[in-house]
């Protein structure tokens, strides 16, 4: 490991810079342990009422298009490996390709928006909309009607899963567009880059969550 | 706490790795939903989540870099998926021994729709017929298509579902009356089913009724001993709406 370029002047509060990183660190896996128990209820959910309305969910993913999913899937992906090149290239303290990588991260991550734009705005027009909005006449093809009547629960929960996970997205695309602005100004160094790291965990947490959101929503058989 | 100053011995994931992690991240999704396409049942939804689990293990070890990270962190993040799957295990073992749990109504129903049928304690041909129908949705699971309490769920209940085509054992009786105090307040294992509208639940009780091998009679005193009003009025305990229904049956699991 190179050694500091430039030195870190690390909270008061701190034995050293070293003990500020780790601190910050464990900070981070904590408050990603929060998000796992917080996503962890609504898949609860998801689990208990796909027991219930098996069928329902059945008809209902018919609605979903997996090629947006899985297309959505790679580009998170993407970014996840773009965002750890990024930490990657922070902790060399390779200024402009720090920031290239995370500009590439901001794009992808705005791509994942735009599609997820496309596949929300459809479903609107056709009636496709949370608990009691929803009203569906006819829809979608031949074969694909919603006989069931608990068709809406699934819905219900893909919005709630969706948009708090479309929500994670767009709270990352600000901390990264944050990092950007600071790894441009050259705040990072060999000595110092916690936020860039920190903001990669967050980032790849935002990643797995719709790696699971993708089978369990779009490839339902 | 720390004692190497200023020391910084962080694992970095070489680009070499991160590169190959990314590239079995994007195999394994062309996997995931090419895999889809094909049936095998139940073993579907495993492969999935097998395949998702594989992924987002290579995302935590490699790009969260928990697999290089001190033992606290990997403590820490393990531990939240332990009472994830706590969370799981003790919710569906919870429903598992519930006996019926499935919701007929749907959630988001108009409520307080009207009832079909005027003063349903007295039966009609019509009501009847009605009552045969709603029973046919609700009860043969467990009771049988002929009522004769071998429906396939039936057999996982002991004692087994009540017989009704034969006389004797009904724990509450067999007047219409009593039977629509089961209907309303479940026993054993059978489930309340108080919130399925007032007409339907009495269609169902005239129904059973004509299953078994004798009528009986009902006066005003029985009809007031389940909270109808024989004049017609319908009491405003008797009338719930079915999000309320759903919502009951699993806060309580009856």
């Amino acid at each position: 490991m190179a050694h500091p370029t430039t030195e870190h002047h690390y909270a008061h509060h701190f034995e050293s810079a070293e003990h500020e990183f780790e601190s910050c660190k464990q900070g981070m896996w904590l408050f990603l342990m929060q998000e796992v128990l917080f996503f962890s209820a609504l898949f609860v959910a998801y689990a208990v009422f796909r027991m219930f309305f098996p069928e329902a969910y059945h008809q209902a993913h018919h609605a979903l298009d997996w090629r947006m999913g899985g297309l959505n899937t790679l580009i998170l992906i993407c970014s996840s490996f773009t965002m750890a090149l990024a930490v990657n290239a922070a902790q060399r303290g390779l200024r402009e390709r720090t920031v290239w990588q995370l500009a590439f991260t901001l794009i992808l991550a705005t791509g994942f928006l735009v599609v997820k734009y496309f596949e929300y705005s459809h479903k609107f027009h056709v009636g496709i909309l949370p608990a009691k909005y929803f009203h569906v006449a006819e829809l979608i093809g031949p074969g694909k009607e919603f006989t069931d009547p608990n068709v809406p629960i699934f819905f219900s929960l893909y919005f709630t899963l969706t948009g708090l996970h479309g929500l994670h997205v767009l709270i990352g695309m600000g901390v990264i567009f944050w990092i950007l602005l600071r790894a441009a100004r050259g705040e990072f160094s060999p000595g110092y880059y916690t936020p860039v790291e920190m903001v990669g965990l967050y980032w790849h947490f935002v990643d797995l969550v719709w790696i699971y959101l993708f089978p369990l929503l779009y490839l339902i058989s | 706490m720390s004692n190497h100053e200023g020391s910084h011995h962080h694992f970095i994931l070489p680009v070499k790795t991160g590169t190959f992690i990314w590239i079995t991240l994007m195999v394994l999704t062309v996997i995931t939903v090419w895999i889809a396409q094909f049936n095998f049942g139940a073993l579907n939804f495993a492969i999935a989540m097998l395949v998702a689990t594989i992924k987002a293990s290579l995302v935590a070890m490699f790009f969260m870099g928990l697999k290089y990270d001190k033992l606290e962190n990997r403590v820490i993040f393990i531990a939240s998926l332990i009472f994830f799957a706590i969370f799981m295990v003790l919710t569906f073992s919870d429903l598992a021994f519930r006996g019926a749990f499935r919701v007929q109504q749907p959630f988001f129903a108009e409520s307080g729709s009207q009832p079909k049928f005027a003063n349903p304690w007295k039966v009609t041909p019509e009501l009847l017929a009605h009552g045969k129908a709603v029973f046919e949705t609700n009860c043969v699971t467990c009771h049988g298509a002929q009522g004769k309490g071998d429906g396939p769920a039936g057999s996982a209940f002991n004692p087994r579902p009540r017989n009704f085509t034969e006389e004797p054992g009904w724990k509450n009786g067999r007047k219409p009356t009593q039977i629509f105090a089961t209907l309303k307040n479940g026993l054993g294992s059978m489930p309340s089913f108080a919130s399925l509208p007032l007409d339907d639940r009495w269609g169902v009780v005239h129904y059973v009724a004509s299953l078994g091998p004798n009528t009986t009679v009902v006066t005003d005193a029985d009809l007031k001993s389940v909270g109808v009003d024989p004049s017609g009025a319908v009491s405003a305990a008797a009338k719930t709406l079915p999000i309320d229904f759903a919502i009951e049956r699993m806060a309580t699991g009856n």
